[in-house]
């Protein structure tokens, strides 16, 4: 063969990969409203970046004619290139060959792009639509799946992973995503499931459908196993980017700093009212974040999962910070099961990460009931106590009502390592409600009153007046100061400049068991 | 309902009173009976007719009704608490996000909203009554 021709050879095998599935499959990819492996890869990468290796990769399969149905790159794009401008490893699964199944070389080219991820110390991001395991290629195919597993939890903590869902995703396969930080899904053409709809009618005759079981809307609010819900394709990879933009690339470094065109000094008095005059009605956290944060801009994250706390990302003056933040508006902000692993598990990733984290308390206590207990709260509210105690990641808190009891405890207190408490003179840090601790401290002198309800009424107000505020914590240290709601943005901004030099060691070991 | 302190030999006592309203406490009891269905404490009871609980069975309050009107959406409490007031009526139309009730509960008077634009089909709570999460407590269309 002359080198011309094994040139035009190169091209023709190059462009024959570059279609995966071929042009019929390609289109009815499109008809249901996905891109293909490639457009994907193209709009999340910036223009001409993006790399392919393992072009050439195909499945040593020879079982059941797979020989025939072999396709150069075996069902997977893989690759690295720049997301605004950064280095971003990546792998997107082709459902327009053989399904995106799954299969022992489809895998080592992920664990291939992996492998180099966790190399380079950059963010790994690994786009999944497809049918589950190669049945064709049997025990390989598993082999396949637990190579990445150990991967994904090798790299946890390493390098931020995020999973993208864009199809199906079913099976073992759930499993890559369930490891990573992040995980993203789109309305309407993404699924997760362990066993799906025509299994579980068989085993327990249950009627679901597909969005049903494990769409978008189910594992956003449902399950809280994704982390966002995206409209379509485009505003997924829009989100992703976003996302991003927030993260370090890897642990051992910081989140970038952008420029910052909102005044640290900036004094916001509209939170001088923001809290309402009576400490029983309700408000919406959301209001107190954005006033704070560089230009209003908060990046919510698990939005329709266990509302009663709020997760999410934004800056102060440029830096990221993760926000962590009791939602009066959803069961009066009370920590359950739910929004102790959503607050713990978010609390761990920053501190892997080196993203500082601020809390706004307004917790009333952990939600009481027969269900609540059943369901272990114990065991998932402990979860939030570890992780704020384990973090050694710059730690600030701003009180801004209610923190009674063990709830205020578990919410970034002073006791679990806290480096700077403030509190608002609107806080009531007690030990209970006035009501609950009245009825038991005043019981005698209440039941022996002449007018009882009197008695009781005026012994809650005692009580308010003498501990329901911010004041006997700060007598004793365990705030540090009591602020103006309106400088609270300077005072952050103070207080994390004064942190970012914080070091602090802990006892060495292999790794601590979070009660999970 | 209300609560009480007696003092009995020098042993005090709280007793909750609730006042029945809509006939005697035997027509009450009788309805309570005969009706295991709007029975709280019932509701997972078979659909055939239940046998006729104890007498006693009728003394706790028949203060939440998990019936809802064919085709209408429950509307149930996220967590236990106390009925502080009921601002909306049945038949009346509302829009969402429009609060409907507000449940005292963990300190705060929560604000029950709509969760879509509709009508309201029942209300299954009266203001006073405690719940437990997951009690109806008005349904919509």
């Amino acid at each position: 063969m002359a080198t011309n021709d094994k040139l035009n050879d190169l091209r023709a095998r190059k462009e024959k990969a570059a279609l995966g599935g071929g042009e019929e499959k390609i289109s009815k990819q499109h008809s249901q409203g996905k891109l293909t492996a490639r457009e994907r890869l193209e709009k999340l990468f910036d223009d001409g970046t993006f790399v392919e290796i393992d072009a050439f990769v195909e499945t040593r399969c020879i079982e059941f004619d797979m020989q025939k149905k072999k396709v150069a790159g075996d069902g997977v794009v893989t690759g690295y290139g720049n997301v605004d401008g950064r280095l971003v490893f990546a792998s997107a699964q082709d459902f327009t060959v053989i399904g995106g199944s799954l299969g022992e070389m489809h895998a080592k080219k992920i664990t291939k792009v992996m492998d180099m991820a966790v190399k380079m110390g950059a963010p790994f991001i690994s786009i999944n639509d497809s049918g589950g395991a190669r049945i064709e290629e049997g025990i390989d195919a598993l082999s396949g799946f637990g190579d990445i597993f150990f991967r994904n939890t090798l790299a946890s903590g390493v390098i931020p992973q995020i999973s993208v869902i864009m199809g199906p995703c079913a099976g073992g396969a759930v499993y890559s995503p369930a490891i990573t930080d992040f995980v993203f899904m789109v309305e309407n053409t993404s699924q997760m499931f362990i066993t799906g709809p025509q299994v579980i009618k068989a085993v327990t005759g249950e009627d679901v459908t597909f969005e049903q079981l494990g769409g978008a809307d189910t594992h956003n609010s449902i399950s809280g196993v994704a982390h966002f819900k995206c409209a379509n394709e485009e505003d997924c990879i829009a989100n992703i980017k976003k996302l991003i933009s927030y993260l370090p690339d890897n642990n051992l470094s910081d989140p970038p700093v952008y420029q910052n065109n909102d005044d640290m000094n900036r004094v916001s008095v509209e939170l001088d009212e923001i809290i309402p005059d009576g400490s029983n009605k309700p408000y919406d956290m959301m209001d107190i974040i954005t006033r704070i944060v560089d230009n209003g801009d908060f990046f919510e994250i698990q939005k329709h999962y266990a509302k009663n706390i709020i997760i999410g990302f934004a800056r102060l003056n440029g830096n990221t910070v993760g926000i962590i933040a009791n939602q009066p508006n959803v069961l009066a902000g009370s920590l359950d099961v739910n929004s102790s692993d959503k607050a713990a598990r978010f609390v761990r990733f920053c501190d892997c990460f080196n993203i500082p984290i601020i809390t706004f308390t307004d917790v009333p206590g952990y939600l009481p009931g027969v269900g609540q207990e059943y369901s272990g709260i114990i065991r998932h509210g402990a979860k939030l106590l570890y992780a704020f105690s384990e973090a050694t990641v710059p730690k600030v808190n701003v009180i801004v009502r209610k923190a009674y009891g063990g709830a205020y405890i578990a919410m970034n207190s002073k006791h679990l390592g806290a480096d700077m408490v403030f509190a608002w003179p609107t806080a009531e840090i007690a030990v209970m409600g006035p009501e609950g601790a009245a009825n038991i401290i005043f019981k005698k002198e209440i039941a022996n009153a002449d007018d009882p309800i009197t008695a009781r009424r005026e012994k809650i107000e005692e009580y308010r007046e003498k501990f329901s505020n911010p004041y006997v914590a700060a007598a004793r240290g365990y705030v540090d100061d009591v602020i103006e709601p309106a400088i609270t943005r300077p005072r952050l901004i103070n207080a994390l400049d004064m942190l970012a030099s914080k070091r602090e060691s802990r006892p060495a070991k292999k790794h601590g068991n979070i009660p999970l | 309902m209300k609560k009480f302190l007696i003092k009995v030999n020098g042993n005090q006592y709280e007793v909750e009173v609730e006042e029945i309203r809509d006939g005697s406490a035997a027509s009450q009891s009788v309805q309570v009976a005969t009706a295991p269905a709007a029975a709280p404490t019932a509701s997972p009871a078979a659909p055939a007719p239940a046998p006729a609980p104890a007498p006693k069975a009728a003394a706790p309050e028949p203060k939440v009704s998990n019936e809802v009107p064919a085709g209408a959406k429950a509307i149930t409490a996220p967590m236990p608490g106390t009925i502080l007031n009921v601002i909306v009526n049945a038949g009346d139309v509302v829009k969402k996000g429009q609060v409907l009730l507000i449940l005292e509960a963990m300190k705060m008077e929560n604000e029950i909203v709509a969760p879509n634009d509709g009508k309201i089909a029942s209300i299954n709570v009266s203001k006073g009554a405690s719940v437990n999460a997951g009690d109806v407590l008005l349904s919509m269309i």
